[in-house]
């Protein structure tokens, strides 16, 4: 059975059910994982049968409140919403189930209601952020996000931590403040906030008023850049995701700054244009930061001894990757660029993950005493070293596919020196991903102590972890199930 | 504090605030105001009393659970409210077309959905305000 | 001269935007770089609501009474009033990391804070 209805009912469900943990009282364990499952589960079964409707009959648009189009708030639920926002609740729920046991080692007992309430409140804004349609509902949704993903490092109340989530804090709210000024730019010259109703009505307004248009988007690339770490303003994310809890580096570094890189594809091509972008020149700036971006995250990764800040540090390469396919400005650069946002996303989560496991038992956290690690923790290893070959590009995983994609992209686009930033980029990453699995499986190993669990995780972990090592498989050895439903969405992302 | 001056005039004053701050909620669609300046007005009654009277006194005012219920309430609520609309067969959220008397312009019944929602909210908005508060002189002690 | 009188509101909000984005960038206090995130959401209030307004135009109050006159567009109000909430929220939480900042480390300086944790790392 389908219906129209079925976002608003995934939205509803997730903003519901946050403000009903509070209220729970007794904390016994079992019924309330329970009751969180649950509600997940039946979200990711209403994404799967969105995702089936809408490809089977086409995109269509929902407005609130029945109203017409510019009175009410729209959402677009075309094909690429659909199939994020399932990738989305899949791999929150496979995170929160392996936070079931990882939790309470981190932080204190009575905050863990909270930490799941923060958790249901970023899928609700992030789901919300895929769907709209409209320039201030997108503001509302982007501050919603930055606060609950400030406070989900914060709530690990060590030293670190506080003073990395006041880093990250002070730095988004600075990008927000940024973004709000181009919509108000924007808004001033156009008089609408409808994102369509903006499209019809650039092309006249480039020819009257310019240099709005010009300062709205330098606004609106700083503050999407600080946000979503573009090249030389990402300092806020080695510190805020090395220090935070597990889950949380994962949700972070897989699902949130990918929101960013999305919205701010909505803005570049719905909103003002593609060829409006090109002509201002802000594509070849993005290129410019893009391609530091994938080298220097790369030389930083390098030199970081603790496994988690090199983690961070690769992220911010590999958004580089995804920035330099959006401002190639071609079907196929938008394409590649949204695959490669989803296989990053299965391919951070497994390395984050794993690594959460190993310093869970071990506490160890440097990457230098990593011997022989492989034959105590044979499941860990294994989905670590599958997202490791999945960054470096070797065939079988997603990660392989989208450098793929990209590089037939950029050949397309007519750039063929990128193709040379993109194959050095990858032996960069070679150089940082392969002295840690070769350590881990081939030197000896001394002796350890071990956490009173033993030397296995806990069964949850071990589940979640191979769940989403299987994803990436599943992605590199199938391209065609992501990567169709992609080349259906381009075409309407642009005017529907 | 324990000034005999602030006391006194707190408690002379405290109705008239709250008086003031229930009019801007509810007639938000009539006049400038609405949920969230109302809301903002009501809570600073209830700051001036904590900062007058002591912690313990203000808590028992607005306890942690009864700022729990009317914060989760006013959420769901809404939510209620929305999917009523969408039961009776139209979008999230429509007023005139699901049945919501529309009532004469210009007086306080009217406009539907509007008054009803406001007023929760405003609710809302008192209690989250007010707990801020609370919890900020709780993690000084 | 009538240019900028005649602008002056949203040359002020630019001013107004730059000071506070220097406030945040130089002063090491903590605090003040709250403050300077406020003068920040503060100049785009008044941009926002400069934008609104039409010449010769009454507030935005519908009057049974006479109807087919000019009023101001209510929309940047209403927009206005949600980046308030948002600027509220993001000054509470800020305020109550400074408290949990200033019980572990001491200090609320950024430089200070800086030279101990480099202390910290290096032993």
């Amino acid at each position: 059975m389908t219906s129209m209805h079925f976002p608003v009912y995934i939205l509803m469900l997730l903003l519901g059910y946050a403000v009903i943990i509070p209220l729970q009282r007794k904390l016994s364990g079992k019924r309330f994982q329970l009751g969180i499952l649950l509600v997940l589960g039946v979200t990711v079964i209403l994404a799967i049968l969105e995702l089936d409707n809408v490809i089977r009959g086409s995109a269509y648009r929902y407005i609130f409140g029945s109203y017409t189009r510019g009175i009410g708030i729209e959402f677009i639920v075309d094909e690429f919403s659909a199939l994020m926002t399932l990738i989305v609740l899949i791999l929150a729920i496979l995170i929160v189930i392996y936070s079931f046991k990882d939790l309470d080692h981190e932080i204190h007992p009575t905050r863990i209601k909270g930490y799941y309430t923060l958790v249901f409140l970023m899928m609700f804004s992030l789901v919300g952020m895929i769907f709209t349609n409209d320039i201030f509902n997108l503001y509302v949704f982007v501050e919603l996000l930055s606060l609950t993903s400030v406070a989900i490092i914060a709530i690990k109340n060590t030293k670190d931590s506080i003073f990395a989530s006041m880093k990250y804090l002070i730095m988004g709210t600075i990008g927000s403040v940024t973004v709000l000024m181009g919509s108000a730019l924007i808004y001033m010259v156009t008089g609408h906030l409808n994102m369509t109703l903006i499209n019809g009505e650039i092309g006249m307004v480039w020819e009257q008023y310019p240099i709005n248009i010009l300062l709205a988007m330098g606004f609106i690339l700083t503050g999407f850049g600080i946000k979503a770490a573009m090249f030389p303003l990402h300092n806020w994310l080695p510190d805020a995701h090395s220090s935070a809890p597990t889950p949380s580096s994962a949700l972070l570094s897989g699902l949130v700054v990918k929101g960013y890189v999305f919205s701010m594809a909505k803005l570049m091509y719905r909103v003002v244009g593609k060829d409006i972008s090109t002509e201002i020149g802000i594509t070849r700036f993005i290129i410019i930061f893009a391609v530091m971006g994938m080298i220097m995250g790369s030389v930083f990764a390098l030199s970081q001894r603790d496994i988690k800040r090199r983690l961070a540090y690769s992220s911010v390469a590999q958004i580089g990757y995804i920035f330099m396919g959006l401002a190639l400005a071609t079907e196929l650069g938008i394409s590649s660029a949204l695959f490669h946002v989803i296989s990053h996303a299965f391919m951070k989560t497994a390395l984050f993950l794993s690594a959460g496991s190993i310093i869970f038992l071990t506490g160890i956290r440097d990457v230098r005493e990593l011997d022989g690690i492989a034959y105590e923790m044979p499941i860990t290893m294994g989905v670590f070293a599958v997202g490791a070959m999945g960054m470096i590009g070797i065939p079988g995983t997603s990660g392989f596919m989208s450098k793929w994609y990209l590089g037939l992209a950029v050949l397309d686009a007519g750039y063929p020196e990128l193709l040379i930033v993109i194959l050095l980029s990858s032996f960069l990453n070679a150089l940082y991903y392969m002295p840690i699995i070769i350590s881990a499986y081939i030197a000896e190993h001394p002796d350890r102590s071990y956490a009173p669990e033993g030397t296995c995780s806990p069964l949850p972990m071990r589940f979640s972890m191979a769940l989403v090592a299987v994803g990436i498989l599943l992605i590199g050895l199938f391209p065609n199930i992501v990567m169709d439903v992609i080349q259906l969405a381009v075409p309407t992302f642009v005017n529907l | 504090m324990d000034d005999l001056f602030v006391r006194v005039i707190t408690k002379m004053i405290l109705p008239f605030i709250q008086l003031y701050g229930l009019y801007v909620i509810i007639h938000g669609h009539l006049s400038p105001g609405g949920a969230f300046s109302g809301g903002a007005i009501y809570a600073s009654s209830l700051v001036l009393y904590t900062l007058a009277y002591g912690l313990e006194k203000g808590q028992k005012r607005l306890s942690h659970n009864t700022s729990a219920i009317f914060e989760s309430g006013g959420i769901l609520f809404f939510i209620f409210f929305g999917i009523l609309g969408i039961v009776l067969g139209h979008s999230f959220l429509t007023n005139r077309q699901a049945g919501f008397s529309m009532g004469n312009l210009g007086q306080v019944l009217s406009g539907g959905l509007i008054p009803v929602v406001t007023f929760v909210l405003g609710i809302k908005v008192m209690s989250t305000v007010v707990t801020l508060f609370h919890n900020m002189l709780e993690e000084e002690r | 001269m009538n240019f900028i009188i005649g602008n002056i509101n949203y040359i002020g909000a630019m001013v107004l935007f730059v000071i506070g984005l220097y406030t945040v960038l130089t002063h090491p206090n903590l605090i003040k770089k709250i403050i300077g995130i406020n003068i920040m959401e503060t100049s785009i209030f008044l941009f926002f609501v400069s934008i609104g307004y039409v010449q010769g135009a009454r507030a935005p109050l519908v009057d049974p009474g006479n109807g087919g006159q000019l009023l101001v567009n209510p929309l940047p109000s209403a927009m206005i009033l949600t980046g308030i909430v948002v600027a509220l929220s993001v000054s509470a939480f800020a305020l109550s990391l400074v408290v949990r900042l200033h019980q572990l480390y001491g200090t609320i300086e950024l430089d200070e804070i800086i030279k101990i944790r480099s202390v910290e790392t290096d032993d």
